[in-house]
């Protein structure tokens, strides 16, 4: 099988790894069937997500989503977020073969359950006040 | 960048001199080994020669040798022709848990038609243990297949103790019982006699020992009832009908003859290459298992499972330096398949998941080895770096 050189460069070079210490939006997802996981941890303010890093485990279509789905998250607006497809994360990849694609299903996932964390955790906050 | 080749044991760089010897049959000596003139002759004495080199590398008579494409092919005429001479004798196969999948297909193939398979255990050092092929023996076995060597772990199984077993039980009378080893990663690498192995059959392969694709072997004992899975042709007296592959059966022949005269020369290079590999990457690299028994096994082959990350990771991070390896684990459509020869071993799937085979060939040098160390340091840190379960187990200890 063969990869792409911008997925292959995201697996070289990764956007955005590592975990946010300030992050108030966190999610970890895992696929059930292969185990693959993705992690991901925002920093959300006005609406708006600044930053953005992921970890992930799992074959390198899951490596290369999280890189590829971390950088182009940053600096987009949390509504535009929640409308990202797995089409727009294969692409931001350079492709996935066929049998891959459950990679971008995970990345959409973790990141809609980040989005949710988020909300979640501002419901709460005005309960309290 | 430089480029160093560890995975021999999924195909091996033909040797110049091996190709050197099959160009004729490509270009003037073309002919159809089954002609009567001249080109025929020429093409027919090629082959026979041929089938006298690979006998010799595994001690056997010529005309216990059926050519044929592969290791695949071999291990299918073996399962299927021996298994369709014999079923009107009884239906229960034994087997290991850790065959090539050209033995495991074949043989859950049988299982689908109702016959019963007993697959034994190989424990956590990767090996079948003979007291159990004994216990599962039954009146109605007609066939054991035991791998001689894995192609994963590269544990070498214990075969003359296996066909010492058979041997007896035939001596009892249990005459259609037959004994199949695939030795399509041993050859060349380990000495090979089948009359002190006992088998009765034993398959092997061109391009794994620095021919190129397209020829195998399967021994065939004189006296071994098989039915051909190739009919319509006479060559390979009737047991595998078709035009032979001259110039491929002539490079298989020169390879055997090769590996013959240098195989303790290959075995010290490969082995001194390896041990001095896993000494430094258990030096440098922490959380990992070697995988399969560290004695007996093959002197080329290292298997090891890298926890916190998975193994297709690591292998193309390695190919992006430069370096072939490679991995059983496999994750398609959202399903994984773990390695099953690592799961047979009471792995865990995480360790599975990241188990990579590194095989190391005569043309390996020190240098490659210290190149392949400093990749592989790279690659784990940088995976390990990404990996949510390396920084959680770090946060606990």
């Amino acid at each position: 099988m063969s990869y792409s050189e911008s997925f292959r460069d995201h697996i070289a070079h990764p956007r955005n790894a590592g975990e946010l210490p300030d992050a108030n939006a966190i999610a970890e997802e895992t696929n059930p069937v292969c185990g693959d996981r993705l992690r991901l941890s925002l920093s959300i303010r006005d609406g708006r997500i600044e930053t953005a890093r992921f970890l992930a485990y799992g074959c390198p279509a899951t490596l290369a989503c999280g890189s590829g789905l971390a950088e182009m998250l940053e600096g987009m607006k949390v509504e535009d977020a929640l409308h990202l497809t797995r089409k727009e994360i294969v692409s931001a990849v350079g492709g996935l073969p066929t049998r891959k694609q459950h990679a971008a299903a995970l990345a959409i996932e973790t990141l809609r359950a980040a989005i949710e964390s988020k909300e979640i955790a501002t419901v709460r906050a005005a309960d309290d006040e | 960048m430089r480029r160093v080749y560890l995975d021999h044991s999924a195909t091996t760089p033909p040797d110049p001199g091996v190709i050197e010897a099959m160009l004729p049959y490509l270009t003037e000596k073309f002919g159809n080994a089954s002609s009567v003139h001249l080109w025929g002759q020429e093409a027919r004495a090629a082959v026979d020669r041929a089938r006298r080199q690979v006998a010799r590398l595994i001690s056997a008579r010529a005309n216990e040798i059926v050519l044929t494409s592969g290791g695949t092919e071999a291990n299918s005429l073996a399962i299927r022709g021996v298994c369709e001479a014999a079923a009107s004798h009884g239906q229960h196969i034994i087997t290991s848990t850790i065959e090539h999948p050209s033995v495991r297909g074949a043989i859950d193939a049988f299982e689908k038609q109702g016959w019963e398979v007993t697959r034994l255990p190989v424990y956590d050092d990767g090996i079948v243990r003979t007291e159990d092929v004994r216990a599962a023996l039954r009146e109605d076995t007609v066939l054991v297949s035991v791998m001689l060597a894995n192609n994963e772990i590269g544990t070498i199984q214990p075969i003359a103790e296996i066909g010492a077993v058979i041997r007896a039980a035939r001596d009892v009378g249990h005459r259609h019982l037959s004994f199949h080893t695939d030795a399509v990663q041993a050859a060349g690498r380990i000495p090979i006699e089948v009359e002190s192995l006992g088998v009765d059959l034993l398959s092997l392969s061109g391009h794994k020992i620095y021919a190129p694709k397209g020829a195998g072997a399967l021994y065939l004992r004189r006296g071994v009832r098989l039915v051909p899975q190739q009919i319509g042709g006479h060559q390979e007296r009737e047991r595998r009908a078709g035009t032979e592959s001259v110039a491929n059966i002539v490079a298989f022949g020169a390879a055997a003859e090769l590996a013959q005269n240098e195989k303790d020369a290959r075995n010290e290079h490969t082995r001194g290459l390896r041990d001095r590999f896993e000494s430094e990457v258990a030096a440098r690299i922490d959380e990992i298992t070697f995988n399969g028994d560290r004695e007996r096994r093959l002197p080329h082959l290292s298997n090891i499972s890298f926890r916190f990350i998975e193994g297709e990771g690591l292998l193309i991070h390695l190919d992006m330096q430069g370096v072939a390896v490679s991995t059983g684990s496999a994750c398609s459509s959202g399903t994984l398949e773990p390695s099953p020869v690592i799961l047979a071993l009471g792995r865990a799937e995480e360790l599975a998941r990241g188990a990579i085979r590194f095989s190391f060939g005569k043309d390996n040098t020190e240098d490659d080895v210290n190149y392949v160390v400093e990749a592989l340091v790279h690659a784990v840190t940088s995976l390990r770096h990404l990996s949510p379960l390396s920084r959680q187990t770090a946060a606990v200890t």
